[in-house]
């Protein structure tokens, strides 16, 4: 295991570009000076990691890459995909007109990319010092390919923690759909903390779907920073299920005039998950929109977190911004937060929001069991009935099946069990 | 011939306020009954106090085909043969008919053949086959889920239906398909309570009896020519006919109904 040290820093700069050598050197200050985030910072709120950067190290060596899962094995149609295990990129995959790679194979300029800025906290710092490999994809002007990227992300090494970097850059009129897997074997303690950047040129049409498949020991702390250029769209899906703790700190920027965004999908956490979200749409260019829609259930001890700033700029006119969070709270011991925040600098807008935490209705539940269904089933329905809608959202449909069997798994196992 | 629903002194409140104080009906098989009487007066609560709804605190009795039914949850009630067509039923999204229908015959054991026979028949009957695919009455319109219900009722093919204004908001072709539907009913294995607002559909479908119900209680009952009464006297003739003081028997309050709109608790 190497710690995140100076000698570490050295050695993963050895034969690296000066660039890229010395802003690992500034993001190791940063590092350094910053502390772990407590929850008694606002953007932690709720949040106890029970784990210390500084007590955890990279791996020395990849381990074994792992089998599919279900929702691997549902994308069996793939443009093209990439393996990154313990922060290593291992396998890629291409066969489409796309550059999928490491940033220098891919090519441009995406290794000199730094949308994260490394004060942005503790991690986002060592993501910047420690990322050994990176993958990027880069879709150039005026191509569109139809079958999903699929980049595979695993941590596999107990007690370690990796940063790998992710660039997907679609360039002007080009069109890509991608989807990655941050992912970990059941009862390896380990810690992935990606750094995902996305930028969409003018005209361009990205979706990024993100699904959460961590052990339950593993922890994922990923930052997502997008910038959408003039008249852009930018699906980004979710699918949180993962982890002890799974945390998307999101932040993306609508530059250009008449760019758009959305952010759909679901989470569904068991146990004592923690599942965080963090989102913040920006609109500086005018004419831009955003919809951010994502339903969340917990059960057991489980807990979310949902924050989302809508941000509007003065020059951002025309703009339209809408949030909605809904969340299923199923046990006693589980909790939902969800906590929806509009700044807006700028009249000529429309904005709106939605937030709600509760359990089941008890109407649908007794017209239901008025047809003659079960109470029990009546439940597995209307849970069901509620993500439906997320997950009918979702950019890429061939993960619309395992999401749903994922979710309905989970809650008709703690019926059996007698803990919903 | 047996009875297909039976009510003995049923009392039901919500809360501290008593809507129910004290009714009796019997509806043998066979017969199809209605049950009018001025707004408020507890003709849903007694649909949802028989249907089993978890708000209402009931005493007295009911029988469903010689089964007491007030200690049962709504589900094993309905699967004894009680369903009710929901005057205002709720949205459930996500969810679509087709799909609670299936789930509904699979928890009566019905064969999934037959069930989706019974289902295809019902939704040519009540032209519901653009909505079978779609979320329970959600984004419908009011005669939409009044088909809705009755297509429900035609599928499940109960003992003893309750029908709550399911004539009221629809055009008139549809309260002549439902007037059939309701005669259809009037079958050996089955009991109808129709209650209704309108004698319009009481020109299509005859009923063998009509009880008026005020105050949380069933004041009178008589054969069609009751209904006929209302309609020219209205309750008020009704009122001075049996000397009822009108203050006292309509004061009740409205709780009830007010649970019963399409979305009771959304934020």
């Amino acid at each position: 295991m190497l710690s995140l040290d100076n000698q570490t820093l050295e050695r993963l700069n050895s034969g690296a570009p000066s660039a890229l050598a010395s802003r690992r050197r500034r993001a190791l200050e940063e590092y350094r000076r910053l502390e772990m985030p407590t929850p008694k910072e606002e953007n932690w709120k709720y949040v106890n990691l029970g784990f210390d950067l500084d007590e955890m190290g990279l791996p020395t060596a990849p381990g074994d890459r792992l089998p599919d899962d279900g929702f691997a094995a549902s994308l069996s149609n793939r443009a093209g995909s990439a393996f990154m295990v313990d922060g290593r990129l291992l396998v890629v995959d291409n066969d489409s007109e796309a550059r999928l790679g490491s940033a220098d194979e891919a090519g441009g300029s995406g290794s000199g990319m730094d949308l994260l800025a490394a004060d942005t906290d503790k991690f986002a710092a060592a993501a910047l010092a420690f990322s050994v490999d990176d993958i990027t994809l880069r879709i150039p002007r005026n191509r569109a390919v139809e079958a999903p990227f699929v980049i595979d992300v695993q941590s596999t090494c107990s007690n370690t923690v990796t940063f790998p970097s992710l660039t997907i850059r679609a360039e002007e009129n080009s069109e890509a759909t991608v989807v990655v897997l941050f992912r970990s074997p059941e009862g390896v303690p380990s810690v992935l903390v990606p750094n995902l950047q996305t930028t969409v040129g003018y005209g361009a049409r990205l979706s990024v779907t993100t699904v959460g498949l961590m052990g339950s020991e593993g922890a994922n702390v990923m930052h997502h920073r997008s910038k959408i250029g003039r008249d852009a769209t930018l699906r980004i899906g979710e699918i949180g299920l993962g982890g002890r703790l799974s945390r998307m700190d999101l932040r993306t920027t609508l530059e250009g005039r008449g760019g758009s965004v959305e952010v759909v999908g679901l989470y569904y956490g068991e146990m004592q998950q923690v599942l965080d979200y963090r989102l913040v749409v920006n609109h500086v260019g005018p004419s831009t929109s955003s919809e951010v829609f994502l339903k969340g259930g917990v059960q057991d001890h489980a807990q979310s977190i949902f924050t989302g700033l809508l941000r509007i700029e003065e020059d951002a006119a025309g703009t339209s911004a809408f949030e909605t969070n809904r969340n299923l709270v199923l046990s006693d011991g589980a909790k939902a937060n969800s906590v929806p925040n509009l700044e807006i600098l700028c009249n000529d807008v429309i904005c709106g929001h939605g937030s709600s935490v509760g359990p089941l209705e008890t109407e649908p539940l007794y017209y239901l069991m008025s047809r003659g269904i079960s109470k029990a089933r009546a439940e597995r329905i209307l849970v069901r009935g509620f993500f439906e809608e997320a997950i009918g959202r979702l950019p890429l449909d061939d993960l619309d099946e395992p999401a749903r069997q994922a979710v309905n798994r989970r809650f008709a196992l703690a019926q059996e069990g007698g803990r919903v | 011939m047996g009875v297909a629903l039976k009510v003995q002194n049923l009392r039901a409140s919500v809360g501290s306020v008593e809507i129910l104080r004290g009714v009796d009906l019997e509806i043998p098989f066979g017969q199809m009954h209605a049950l009018m009487g001025p707004n408020g007066s507890g003709k849903s609560t007694l649909c949802h106090v028989l249907s089993g709804h978890p708000d209402f605190t009931a005493e007295g009795k009911a029988w469903v085909d010689g089964e007491e039914i007030l200690d049962l949850g709504a589900d094993q009630r309905a699967r004894l043969g009680l369903v009710q067509a929901f005057q205002s039923p709720v949205a459930v999204p996500g969810v679509e008919l087709e799909e609670i229908m299936q789930e509904a015959a699979e928890e009566r054991g019905i064969d999934p053949d037959e069930a989706d026979r019974r289902i295809a028949e019902a939704s040519r009957r009540f032209d519901m086959g653009p909505f079978l695919g779609r979320s329970v009455n959600d984004d419908l319109s009011g005669g939409e889920k009044k088909r809705s219900e009755i297509f429900q009722i035609s599928v499940l093919s109960p003992k003893a239906a309750l029908l709550d204004e399911t004539d009221s908001g629809l055009d008139i072709d549809m309260v002549r398909t439902v007037a059939a539907a309701v005669e259809e009913m009037r079958r050996p294995d089955m009991g109808v309570l129709m209650i209704t607002h309108h004698s319009r559909i009481l020109s299509y479908v005859i009923p063998d009896r009509v009880h008026v119900m005020m105050g949380g209680k069933i004041v009178t009952s008589g054969g069609p020519d009751l209904a006929q009464e209302l309609e020219q006297s209205g309750y008020e003739g009704l009122r001075k006919r049996l000397g009822i003081t009108s203050a006292g028997a309509d004061t009740t309050p409205k709780p009830a109904f007010d649970f019963f709109t399409d979305h009771p608790f959304s934020s």
